[in-house]
C-alpha cells in the first residue's frame, strides 16, 4: 500500500463529497446550504489542488486542470456570498443562494471528473 | 509548460499545504468560538471576518480585534492561531528562499532564460562553442564588426567572464556542455537566423562531437571546427558543410611555402591580413638543418612541412606535461645532450613548440648558448605570456589563438576569399605572381579590403545592361571604371568570379557578365561603396559605358528619340 496514494485519494474524494454535501438540497432554500460546508469544501479543494502540482504526466495535467476549475467555481461562490452578506450587508435570500449553489454545482462536476480520473488511473494499474 | 515552473510547484507542495491547513484550522476555530457584541449578545464571527482577522494576524500585521472586542476564549484561540500561522509562514518562506538559492533550479532558470532570448533573436548571429583563448579573440573581432553572437562554454568561470568583458553588443552566453544536443538547440543551431557555428572547444574529441551534433541537427548550417590532429581532420572532412581550421597545419604550411615559393606566401599573407594594415614582409627562413623541439601533432606537422620543403630536420621529443614543469627545466644536462644529438650546433633553425611557455623559453636559451646565431620559431601557448615571449627575441612566433581566430573570421566574413586563397595555394603556375603584379599595379601596398559584387539582374541599375542583346555586353572592366570620373579606374582588382557552380580565379577584365554572377574584389577602402552605385540605378553604368548621361524623364527620352530620327 502506498501512503501517498492513500492521502491523495482521500483528499480528492473528500473534496468531491464535501462539495456534494453543500450542493444537495433545494437550490433556493437558504436553510439547507451551510457556510461552514462551503468553507470546508474550499479548504479541501485547495489542498487537493496543491497536491496535484508538479505532476508531469498527461493524466496529472488533466487532474490539475479539473481541480483548477473546481477551485475557480467554489471561490466564485464564496465571493458571491461575501458580497451579499459582508459588503452589501443584506440578508441571504433565495436568489443569491441559487447563484451560489449553481456555482458549486459546476465545481461538483469538475470534482466528479477528478474522481473518475482517479478511478480510471487506479484501474489501469495492473500491479 | 516549462521545466522550472514544474520544479517550483513540486518543491512548494508541502509548505503550501501546511499553510492552507493552518489557515483553515484557525479560521474554523474563530467561527466556532462564540463572541459577544457591545450589548452582551452572543454573536459568531462570520467566515469573512475570521479570514480577515487571521490574514493580518498570521502575517503579524495586527489591526486589532474586529468587529467587536474578543472574549477570553477567543483570545486563547488567537494565541494558538498566532503560533500556528507564524510558524507555518516561517516554514513556507524558508522553503521559498531555499528554493531560490538552489543551484540546479537556478541553472534551469538561467538555461530557460537563455533559450528564450536566443529564440527571440531577430538579427543574424554566429554561435561560438568554446570560449577559450581563440574564442575570446574571435568574439572580440566579430563584436568590433557588429556581428551578434551566442556563446556556449563548459567552464562556468570562463562563461562568467563574458558578462564582465566589454562588448559593443553583449553576446548571449550559457555555461553548458556543447556536446549535448539540447544545449545546441537551445543555443540556436536550428534557429533561422543562425549564420554559422564555430566549434572551438578544448580538445579535438569534444570539438568533433559538437561539430557532428550541429551538422546532424541542422544539415544546412555552416560549421567551422578547429582540429589539431590528422585523425580528427579526416573524421570531419567527410561532412560536406563542416569547414576545418587546423592551426598547426596552417602554420607549418606557411613555413613550407616560405621555403619553397615565398612569392605565393607573400601574396596569400598580403590578401589575408587585417584590411588596411601593412603588407607583411617575407620571412626569409634560412635553409639548412632544422631542429624541432616538441611533441604531438604540431611537431609532426612541422617535420613534414620541413621535409617536403627539402630541408633536413631532426626532432627532440620532449613532453613537459609528463615530466612536470620544474623537472623539465632542471633536466638541463640531459636535454642539452639530446639537442646536441639532434645537431643543434650545425642547425640554422630551431622550432620550439611544446604547450608550456616557460619550458619553451628555457629551451630557446639553452639552444642559443650552444648556437647563438640560430633562427628561432617559438610557440606562445598562453596569450597572457606575450611579454615573456617578447623577451626571448624569437624571430617568429606562433600563437594558436591568433591563427585560429583570424582564419575563422575570414571564413565567416569573406568565404569567397578563402576559395580564392585555395586556388592560389594549389596553383602550380604563376597565378601568385600575376595576382601580386595586379595588386601592386591597382591597389596600394596596404592589405586590401575585400567585397563581393552581386551581379544580379534584379538590381535596378543592372537590369538594362544585363538584358539579352545589349551591345557591347557588360564586362568586368565596366565595373572597374569610376562612376564619378570616367574613364578613371577605381583601385580594385577582381579576384574570383563565381558563376553558378563554376569558379574562375583572376577573371580577365573583358569577361562578359551574366545575371547571377558574384565577383570578389580586392581594393582600397571605400572603392566598394563607389562600385555599389552601379546597383541602385542605371545612369552610372550607362554613363561609364557610353560617356553620356541618359535622360531620365519620359519627356526627355521622347525628345532624344525624336532628335535621333
Amino acid at each position: 500500500m502506498n501512503l501517498e496514494k492513500v492521502i491523495f485519494g482521500f483528499f480528492v474524494i473528500l473534496a468531491c463529497t464535501l462539495n456534494f454535501g453543500f450542493f444537495i438540497g433545494e437550490i433556493d432554500n437558504v436553510k439547507v446550504h451551510d457556510a461552514g460546508h462551503l468553507f470546508a469544501a474550499v479548504v479541501v479543494n485547495l489542498i487537493a489542488l496543491v497536491m496535484k502540482f508538479g505532476d508531469r504526466t498527461h493524466i496529472g495535467a488533466t487532474h490539475l486542470a479539473t481541480s483548477m476549475v473546481a477551485m475557480l467555481q467554489l471561490l466564485a461562490a464564496s465571493f458571491v456570498w461575501m458580497w451579499q452578506v459582508n459588503i452589501n450587508h443584506l440578508v441571504m435570500n433565495g436568489e443569491t443562494m441559487s447563484t451560489i449553489v449553481s456555482l458549486s454545482g459546476g465545481a461538483l462536476v469538475a470534482n466528479l471528473i477528478s474522481v473518475i480520473l482517479l478511478i480510471s488511473e487506479t484501474l489501469r494499474q495492473t500491479r | 509548460m516549462n521545466e522550472v515552473l514544474f520544479v517550483i510547484l513540486r518543491r512548494l507542495r508541502r509548505p503550501l499545504i501546511v499553510l492552507i491547513i493552518a489557515y483553515a484550522i484557525s479560521v474554523w476555530g474563530l467561527v466556532l468560538i462564540p463572541g459577544m457584541d457591545k450589548d452582551g449578545n452572543v454573536v459568531h464571527l462570520g467566515f469573512f471576518h475570521a479570514l480577515y482577522f487571521i490574514s493580518y494576524t498570521a502575517t503579524t500585521i495586527g489591526f486589532g480585534e474586529i468587529p467587536f472586542e474578543f472574549t477570553d476564549p477567543q483570545r486563547v484561540w488567537t494565541i494558538v492561531c498566532i503560533y500556528l500561522c507564524v510558524v507555518s509562514w516561517a516554514y513556507a518562506l524558508g522553503s521559498i528562499f531555499h528554493l531560490s538559492q538552489d543551484q540546479t533550479l537556478r541553472d534551469a532558470a538561467a538555461r530557460r532564460r537563455f533559450a528564450l532570448r536566443v529564440a527571440a533573436m531577430q538579427e543574424p548571429f554566429v554561435l561560438i562553442v568554446g570560449y577559450g583563448q581563440s574564442g575570446i579573440m574571435l568574439a572580440r573581432m566579430l563584436d568590433r564588426m557588429g556581428q551578434r553572437m551566442v556563446i556556449v562554454e563548459t567552464r562556468g568561470e570562463r562563461a562568467a567572464r563574458i558578462e564582465i568583458e566589454e562588448f559593443q553588443y553583449p553576446p548571449l552566453f550559457l555555461a553548458a556542455d556543447g556536446r549535448s544536443p539540447d544545449v545546441l538547440v537551445d543555443a540556436g543551431v536550428t534557429h533561422r537566423k543562425c549564420m554559422a557555428m564555430v566549434a572551438l572547444a578544448g580538445n579535438d574529441d569534444t570539438n568533433q562531437s559538437v561539430a557532428i551534433g550541429g551538422t546532424v541537427l541542422n544539415p544546412s548550417l555552416r560549421i567551422i571546427a578547429r582540429v589539431h590532429t590528422p585523425i580528427a581532420q579526416a573524421n570531419l572532412e567527410s561532412f560536406r558543410n563542416i569547414e576545418l581550421i587546423n592551426p598547426f597545419q596552417t602554420f607549418a604550411n606557411n613555413i613550407k611555402l616560405d621555403m619553397g615559393s615565398p612569392e605565393r606566401l607573400r601574396v596569400i599573407e598580403w590578401l589575408s591580413g587585417l584590411p588596411g594594415g601593412m603588407r607583411p614582409e617575407p620571412l626569409n627562413l634560412p635553409k639548412g638543418h632544422w631542429v624541432v623541439c616538441g611533441t604531438g601533432s604540431f611537431s609532426q606537422y612541422f617535420q613534414d612541412a620541413l621535409e617536403s620543403a627539402g630541408v633536413t630536420c631532426s626532432a627532440v621529443h620532449v613532453d613537459p606535461q609528463k615530466q612536470g614543469e620544474s623537472a623539465a627545466i632542471q633536466h638541463h644536462g640531459g636535454a642539452t645532450r639530446d639537442m646536441i644529438a639532434a645537431g643543434i650546433e650545425r642547425a640554422v633553425g630551431l622550432v620550439v613548440c611544446t604547450e608550456n611557455d616557460s619550458f619553451n623559453l628555457a629551451t630557446v636559451t639553452r639552444a642559443r648558448s650552444i648556437n647563438p646565431a640560430i633562427y628561432v620559431v617559438i610557440r606562445q601557448a598562453n596569450a597572457a605570456n606575450a611579454s615573456l615571449i617578447d623577451a626571448s627575441m624569437a624571430n617568429l612566433r606562433f600563437v594558436k589563438a591568433e591563427v585560429v581566430s583570424h582564419k575563422a573570421r575570414q571564413l565567416l566574413t569573406s568565404p569567397l576569399l578563402i576559395r580564392f586563397l585555395k586556388y592560389l595555394d594549389e596553383d602550380s603556375g604563376d597565378m601568385a605572381r600575376k595576382t601580386g603584379t595586379l595588386l601592386e599595379q591597382h591597389v596600394a601596398d596596404k592589405v586590401p579590403f575585400m567585397w563581393v559584387f552581386d551581379c544580379f539582374a534584379s538590381y535596378a541599375g543592372l537590369r538594362e545592361a544585363l538584358a539579352p542583346g545589349v551591345d557591347p555586353p557588360l564586362s568586368i572592366g565596366d565595373l572597374l571604371i569610376n562612376p564619378e570620373q570616367p574613364p578613371e579606374r577605381i583601385s580594385a582588382v577582381p579576384l574570383l568570379l563565381l558563376r553558378k557552380k563554376k569558379e574562375i580565379p583572376l577573371p580577365p577584365e573583358d569577361t562578359q557578365l551574366m545575371s547571377g554572377d558574384r565577383i570578389l574584389f580586392a581594393g582600397q577602402r571605400g572603392e566598394g561603396e563607389l562600385q555599389k552605385r552601379f546597383l541602385l540605378e542605371p545612369s552610372p553604368l550607362t554613363y561609364v559605358r557610353t560617356g553620356m548621361e541618359p535622360p531620365r524623364s519620359w519627356l526627355f527620352r521622347r525628345l532624344l528619340q525624336r532628335g535621333r530620327s
